[in-house]
Formats: C-alpha cells, sequence, structure tokens
C-alpha cells in the first residue's frame, strides 16, 4: 500500500484538487479518511469566515465611467513623469529655485528693448504661466533625452556653485545673509528658516549640436537661427530664503526626481502623505540674465513652445502676449494642473494647483518690489497659501 | 472566478498585445483588457477592503501598473492572473494602513446597513466586526500567506493560484493549510474574540 496522504494532499481533497491516483489511496485507507473529517472540521470554521471574499453579482461602476477616469490618471501620470523629467537636467538641480530658474532658463526673456552690441539685463517683475502638454516630449526618455542632459551639461560654465541650504533662527538672521528683507506671515510660526547662497552660470549656445539634437528628436521643422551659435546666456541667481510650516522635508538642492529616488531606496513612502501638511514659503530677488541683444528671443521662445507640442500658431500667439523682458514663464503641465490669476499680497499672482488622488500639490506665485515670492505645498489646501500672502505685514 | 474562456481570451489578448506596434491599437488593445477585468478585479477589491470608493481606486492603481507594463513582451505573461495579484496586494497594504483601515470599518457598516435592510442591524454589525477582524489578520499576516488566502476564497483553483504566484500546482495544498492555520492562530489571539469559547457554545 502507498504511503498515507499528508495534510497538505488532506487539505486539496476538500477543494477537489487532488489528483486521483492519491485519490484511490484515500479511498481504501480509514486512517487517511478519519484525518479528513477532523481537517474538515477544522476547515470549516475558518471557510466560513472568508466566505466573504467569494464572488457575488454585487454592482459595479460603470466601466465606461471609469475607463475615463482611468485614462484621465494614465494622462497626468505620464504628464507629471515629463515635467520630472526637467528636473533631471544639469544646470537646474538648486532645490527650491530649480522651478524659477528652470523657467526662466526656458523662457528666455527677451531682448528687443536693446540693440546693437550691448549686452540686454533682464529683471523679472511677473510671473505667467504657460500650459505645456509634457507627454508630448516622451522623446526626452531615450537617448535624445541623454544627449539634451549632456549638451547641456556641456554648454554651462558655473561661475558660482549654489550651496547647501542652512538653518538660521530668525527671519533678522535671514535678511542680513541673504541682503533682502526676508519677510514672514503675522500669526505664524515657521518651522524651519532657511538660506541658500546664491549662484551663477553661463550658457554658451552650439547651434549645430542643439539642431542636430532637434532633427534627432524628429522635429527638423524647428530650426534655430544661425546667428545663436557661440552667443552667451548668463544667469546670476542672488540667494534665497525659505519659511517652512509644518513637517517639511530637510531642503536640499537635489533635484526631485533624486529625491524620489532616495526615498524609493529607503523604503519610506510617497511625500503626500508624509509631509501632508507642509507649506514652504520661499522668497528670491529677480534672477539677472543677461543675452546678447542681437538674440532672436522671440524666434528662441516659439521654437521652445512648438517643441513642447504647440502649434506654430498657438507658439506665435503666446509669445505675443508676453513681455519678455520682465516675465518670468513657467511651464505647468497642461493637463496635470489648472491655474488661476488672484490678487496677493496687494499684487495680481498666479495659484497652480495639481489635483491628484495620492499627491495634490498647489504653488502661488507673485512678485513685489523686485522680489519673486513662492508658496507651495502638498495637498489641496490651497486657501492656506492665500492666508499665508494675505498676512505679510 | 477565472473561467476557461476568460484565461482563453486572455491568451488571445496577449498574443494581440504583442504583435501591437501602432499608439491606436496599443490603446484598443488595452482598453479591451480593461473592459474584461474591470468588474473581475473592483469586485475583488470590494470585498477585500469593504469600501466602494477605495476598492474603485485601488482597481484603477492595478490597472495604471499593468499599463506601465505595456506593451508587453513576455510571451508567458498572465493578464489576468497578474492582476488578481497585484489588486490583492493593493488591497491588502490598504488595510494595512491604519488611516485607510479606520475609514472602511465605518464605511463597511454604513453599506452594509444601506444595502440589506431586511436583516437586522444587530446581526448585520455582528457580521461586519467579524470581517473587520477578518481582515485585521489578513493585513497582519504574512504577505505570501494572506494572498495565498485572498486568491483561493475569492474562488481561483490551485493551477491559477500556482500560476499567478509562481508556485507548483501541487505545493498550494499543503501552504493554504499552513495559511489557514496561521490564520486561525492570529484570529484567537486578537483582542475581542473567543473562538475556543465560541466553538465550544456551538458544539
Amino acid at each position: 500500500m502507498r504511503k498515507h496522504l499528508t495534510d497538505g494532499e488532506l487539505r486539496a481533497t476538500l477543494d477537489g484538487e487532488l489528483e486521483s491516483e492519491r485519490l484511490q489511496h484515500l479511498e481504501a485507507c480509514a486512517d487517511c479518511q478519519a484525518r479528513q473529517r477532523q481537517l474538515e472540521v477544522e476547515h470549516a470554521q475558518i471557510a466560513r469566515q472568508l466566505v466573504f471574499l467569494a464572488s457575488v453579482d454585487e454592482s459595479v461602476p460603470a466601466v465606461q465611467k471609469v475607463w475615463n477616469r482611468f485614462s484621465q490618471q494614465i494622462l497626468m501620470k505620464k504628464e507629471t513623469s515629463m515635467f520630472k523629467k526637467w528636473f533631471t537636467f544639469p544646470g537646474v538641480r538648486f532645490g527650491a529655485a530649480a522651478l524659477l530658474i528652470l523657467a526662466l532658463v526656458l523662457a528666455f526673456p527677451g531682448t528687443r528693448a536693446l540693440a546693437g552690441e550691448l549686452l540686454s539685463l533682464f529683471r523679472v517683475q511677473h510671473v505667467t504661466v504657460v500650459p505645456v502638454d509634457f507627454t508630448g516630449m516622451e522623446q526626452l526618455n531615450g537617448a535624445v533625452g541623454n544627449n539634451i542632459s549632456q549638451l547641456i551639461s556641456e554648454s554651462v560654465t558655473m561661475q558660482k556653485e549654489p550651496s547647501d541650504p542652512v538653518n538660521v533662527a530668525t527671519t533678522d538672521e535671514a535678511s542680513q545673509l541673504t541682503g533682502f528683507n526676508v519677510r514672514a506671515p503675522e500669526g505664524l510660526t515657521p518651522s524651519r528658516i532657511s538660506v541658500m547662497n546664491g549662484s551663477a552660470f553661463t550658457f554658451t549656445i552650439d547651434r549645430a549640436k542643439a539642431q542636430a539634437l532637434l532633427d534627432e528628436a524628429g522635429r527638423s521643422d524647428l530650426v534655430l537661427p544661425e546667428d545663436v551659435d557661440g552667443a552667451d546666456v548668463s544667469v546670476n541667481i542672488p540667494s534665497s530664503a525659505s519659511l517652512a510650516f509644518g513637517n517639511c522635508p530637510e531642503p536640499s538642492n537635489k533635484s526631485e526626481a533624486e529625491r524620489e529616488r532616495q526615498r524609493e531606496t529607503e523604503g519610506s513612502g510617497s511625500p503626500g502623505r508624509m509631509y501632508a501638511d507642509c507649506i514652504i514659503f520661499a522668497q528670491i530677488p529677480s534672477p539677472e540674465v543677461s543675452a546678447p541683444a542681437s538674440l532672436d528671443i522671440n524666434k528662441l521662445a516659439q521654437i521652445g513652445l512648438e517643441f513642447t507640442g504647440m502649434t506654430a500658431e498657438e507658439a506665435a500667439q503666446f509669445t505675443s502676449t508676453v513681455d519678455w523682458t520682465s516675465t518670468l514663464v513657467v511651464p505647468v503641465p497642461k493637463n496635470a494642473a489648472t491655474n488661476q490669476q488672484v490678487t496677493v499680497d496687494g499684487v495680481t499672482g498666479t495659484l497652480i494647483e495639481r489635483p491628484s488622488d495620492d499627491a495634490p500639490q498647489f504653488a502661488l506665485f507673485w512678485v513685489k518690489d523686485g522680489i519673486i515670492y513662492t508658496i507651495g505645498g502638498l495637498g489641496s489646501n490651497s486657501q492656506k497659501a492665500l492666508e499665508i500672502a494675505n498676512s505679510l505685514p | 472566478m477565472l473561467t476557461k474562456s476568460m484565461i482563453d481570451s486572455m491568451k488571445n489578448l496577449k498574443t494581440d498585445v504583442v504583435e501591437t506596434t501602432s499608439t491606436e491599437s496599443f490603446s484598443s488593445a488595452f482598453e479591451a483588457l480593461f473592459q474584461e477585468h474591470w468588474a473581475h478585479v473592483y469586485r475583488l477589491l470590494n470585498r477585500l477592503v469593504g469600501d466602494p470608493a477605495e476598492a474603485e481606486d485601488l482597481a484603477l492603481e492595478t490597472f495604471v501598473r499593468l499599463y506601465q507594463r505595456f506593451p508587453l513582451r513576455e510571451t508567458e505573461f498572465n493578464p489576468g492572473g497578474w492582476l488578481h495579484r497585484v489588486a490583492t496586494n493593493l488591497g491588502l497594504h490598504s488595510i494595512r494602513s491604519w488611516k485607510r483601515r479606520e475609514r472602511y470599518e465605518m464605511a463597511a457598516g454604513k453599506y452594509a446597513l444601506e444595502e440589506t435592510p431586511e436583516v437586522r442591524p444587530a446581526e448585520i454589525l455582528a457580521q461586519e466586526e467579524e470581517r473587520r477582524l477578518v481582515r485585521l489578520v489578513l493585513a497582519q499576516m504574512n504577505k505570501r500567506q494572506s494572498q495565498l488566502l485572498v486568491m483561493r476564497y475569492s474562488g481561483l483553483s490551485y493551477k491559477e493560484i500556482a500560476n499567478a504566484l509562481g508556485l507548483a500546482p501541487t505545493s498550494i495544498g499543503p501552504l493554504l493549510l499552513r495559511a489557514e492555520r496561521e490564520f486561525e492562530k492570529q484570529y484567537r489571539a486578537l483582542p475581542g474574540t473567543n473562538r475556543q469559547g465560541r466553538r465550544a457554545k456551538e458544539e
């Protein structure tokens, strides 16, 4: 006679899952049958408790409705991912100020006000947003993205490296270190105040390489003007200050993508849950951008906007509405974020909101007396940003 | 439960997907997959977490993760089994989170009262309390053992479970028995349960 059934095999018989050869043994073996009955009693109690997991014909949300929701989620994830991709490029890894600097470099504030051989100097007086469909920039994920990173890295010469942020005790101390009056809302105590030294770099345009990249990305219809070759664009970023409210991550000059990789490695949760009540209030005097007056910034801006997926007409229409000599243009994901103009701190500001199931975000921008202010946070309580801004002395 | 015809259709779809090159056909292949499995994935999660809104979110997240794997290159990839495994993991992860758990505990009682008015509330509450404790035990058990229990009791065959978890079909019986015994042990250890006393009373 073959050996008795194991407990595991007996358990399988209760689900009708034992192979027939072993079942023959069971039919002939009284010992195994007794053990099976015992196991059946043990199993019945557990089965009674877990039976609710079994399929029943409960109603389900209409498939078309959830498919639409799914499609929207995919679009937003794709777009956010491409948006973050920009922040992995060298030359823009400057922590809290990254968005501002990036926007500035991308937007190339214009030169049309001046002529001749003089360098033009620009300062930010206004903020505007340009909705960009980042899903159209998937080519950045592959070799093209790496080549763009390499080109930027080769084209940037750092004159002054940014330092790591330093925590200070008071806004007075922050004002002393940064050289401008750091403001704090009345009635709210920041959990941390930090300052970051300024930085400066020059970006030299290599037309042949830049055009080769456009061609490689399948956009040979976009032709860079010949005279951009060798043009130097200098960016000087002053020292900045930031005030944190609530539980916030330590300031860092790492890019968002690098921080995300770190969170994954460490197994920590999503920032949306870890820092749900965090609000950062950043302040920075306008960066200065110098470029040769001969540079046709409107043309370059138009090419940049078309590269992001705008039609030539849309790009031309947008460039014609912007005063490039004084406007900071902030690119925001077209499908994943909304923006509106708001009155804040006595001037007109822009409130950008990115709804999301797991990590909604908001950012409020405005410029006053030459200082760019941003209040950003996780969560959907953008009203808090307006309250902070409107309680500034 | 995944029927033979469902599994066959998934295999066919898998072949279509592997051969798909254009964005449009890729999108319609994925939409077909979504429409075929949506109800199954949603129901599994709804039973597991006991909260329709949470179940819908998690079911969508399950499909987002499948989407991120597309286009499929593995010749042996089984979308049905994969979806079941990922949905189970997401559901278990969800009930491990105390905040969500707190929410579904409240939601479970509320929905039960709304949907079965003919049953006396005391019975519903007792039933929901038991389900709450079962979910707590599933959430705190070893992940592989919880997966086995959820998959088996939601109707998968041993072969389907083995396929989804990368195990030999003959190992499912012994592993399932071990998981059930662990479940029983942890259930008994929960405050508020008196399994032995209850059994004696039943006998």
